[in-house]
């Protein structure tokens, strides 16, 4: 027989707790390694190019999924971007309430396939899809090489 | 059904720690698999993944996060897996998307990165136990096979010498694989018996380490074959999969059922009437030294508990009269587990079309065939491939 009842408590039944204690370090990767030195060094976005198809990749690759070949050549993402869709969180990841609202953007970049998801470094009642953009790292000595170099998207100058 | 063949294989170097990302791990096995078969990804109907529990790599869904290495953007693209299994599994899923009709040319790509899982794969192996019988109790997975290699050892008399030769002769065979990352040219049987302690009677050098690693294989009809005018190609002629009980405690731990009735399946399709006769050299799994003995009495290819003689003897040596392992094995080469494909599935391409290089076996070989092994020690798949 089943639990007849309703009940969100486990612990009232025999039960045994337990956890799954894993801890990870994800390697970068090669096009990762390419792509966050020059983040962390030149404070820029690289991408990698497949000259056969015509495609630039962001974030980069090793390898085109089209055609299959080995890239190797990367290149510079045109700095200004455009917000393809955006989200105002009111909640962080564990229901807790965020104030204020956050704004979280996709920015995708012209003749790139792919895009970035980061902080809309705007105000909700400002932020709009189609609104265009350029990253904000923070200042060298504060980079690392890792996604949080970007502080987010900021309004490009030639947008309110 | 019809007719499949393997036309190509790749795979990369396994290494306890690789800079790539599994998905960049994929794309090198691939586009070597590929390569070696004079294909382009647009010659492929379909892509078959086979990657173990998401908890080594630490990524959720690993089989859709490692689609695009494997070739798999904008086709039909399956993951599979049972446990160690799919190291030998996944390209039985291939086989049968051949062989029924629904693909000419299919991609099968197996790959591991347990090197990301901290501080060591063991903490989420530990989670195959039962959650309320065995995990209060704090037990490491090696206790289990601890238990099968002793009791194996106790039915029999087998001699704790007799089962590192099959570490000794496995590492020395890797010396001539250029991705093996436990080669030893050097090694003896003392240096097994003298390594460290893990659980009575698993010492450090009786055990295949955790690595990072991929491996691929490409599958062709025969019509493809034929039409393509392949040369290179060996032939699946038996497919075969069997699981044992759930409770590893309703488990023979002397004789693995499962395996024989794998095995007998795959006989049956492949016509082998007489396996220790008519099968020139398998590839056997071997995470353990015990287990290459375990599997090959369960592969028929040994009497029950005389595996360990037929090793010492020089039976299952590469120029023997039935080389076992002559890729080197897990026990030589590495356990990224699904990717030892590349010496299960990989190797019986290149030694029946005579690319194994240094590891060829020296005399003329027709029939191979390889067996992995999974989940709780309780899954058995077998392959047969014919030159």
């Amino acid at each position: 027989m089943t639990f007849l009842e309703r009940t969100t408590d486990a612990r009232r039944y025999r039960a045994w707790e337990g956890n799954m204690e894993a801890d990870y370090i994800y390697t970068s990767g090669l096009a990762g390694q390419r792509f966050f030195v020059a983040l962390r060094d030149e404070g820029r976005l690289l991408a990698a190019r497949c000259t056969a198809c015509g495609l630039d990749y962001l974030p980069p690759r090793i390898f085109c999924e089209e055609c299959f070949a080995e890239l190797t050549e990367f290149v510079p993402v045109p700095p200004e971007g455009q917000v393809a869709s955006l989200t105002v969180a009111h909640q962080d990841r564990t229901g807790a309430l965020a104030s204020p609202p956050q704004v979280w953007a996709f920015v995708t970049f012209k003749g790139v396939r792919g895009g970035l998801l980061h902080r809309l470094l705007a105000t909700p009642d400002a932020a709009r899809p189609g609104m265009r953009v350029h990253i904000r790292v923070r200042p060298r000595e504060a980079r690392t090489g890792t996604i949080a170099d970007i502080e987010g998207f900021e309004p490009a100058r030639s947008t309110k | 059904m019809r007719k499949v063949g393997v036309i190509g294989a790749g795979m990369t170097i396994f290494r306890r720690r690789l800079q790539e990302t599994g998905k960049e791990m994929c794309f090198e096995a691939t586009r070597m698999a590929l390569d070696s078969a004079g294909l382009s990804i647009g010659d492929v109907d379909m892509v078959v993944n086979g990657t173990a529990p998401d908890a080594f790599d630490g990524v959720h869904m690993k089989g859709e996060y490692l689609l695009d290495g494997c070739g798999g953007y904008r086709k039909p693209y399956t993951r599979v897996f049972t446990g160690g299994g799919t190291g030998v599994f996944s390209t039985i899923a291939g086989w049968w998307h051949v062989a029924s009709g629904l693909a000419d040319v299919v991609l099968v790509v197996n790959e591991e990165k347990m090197s990301s899982c901290q501080p060591h794969p063991q903490s989420v192996f530990a989670h195959i136990w039962d959650p309320i019988l065995d995990r209060p109790l704090k037990p490491n997975l090696v206790w289990i096979f601890a238990m099968e290699m002793n009791r194996y050892m106790t039915v029999y008399g087998i001699k704790k010498e007799d089962i590192a030769r099959v570490a000794v002769k496995n590492k020395r065979n890797a010396v001539g694989h250029p991705c093996a990352q436990l080669a030893d040219a050097n090694i003896t049987v003392d240096d097994v018996l003298k390594s460290e302690v893990m659980a009575w009677p698993v010492q450090r050098l009786d055990i295949s380490p955790p690595s990072d690693g991929a491996s691929a294989v490409v599958l062709a009809s025969d019509d493809f074959i034929r039409r393509r005018r392949i040369k290179d190609r060996a032939w699946i002629s038996g497919v075969g999969w069997c699981i044992d009980s759930t409770m590893w405690t309703d488990r023979d731990l002397v004789f693995p059922e499962y395996v024989a009735r794998a095995a007998k399946m795959a006989y049956g399709m492949a016509k082998v009437r007489d396996p220790r006769r008519e099968i020139d050299f398998a590839e056997p799994y071997d995470p353990f030294d015990y287990k290459e003995l375990h599997h090959l009495e369960g592969l028929l290819l040994a009497k029950k508990g005389e595996a360990p003689t037929l090793t010492r003897e020089g039976v299952t040596q590469r120029d023997g009269d039935l080389p076992v392992c002559p890729s080197g094995g897990l026990m030589g080469v590495g356990n990224p587990i699904a990717a030892t494909m590349g010496m299960k599935i990989g190797e019986l391409f290149w030694q029946l079309t005579g690319q194994a290089g240094k590891r060829q076996i020296p005399h003329e070989v027709r029939t191979g065939v390889s067996q992995a092994w999974g989940d709780l020690m309780q899954y058995g798949c077998v392959v047969v491939m014919r030159a």
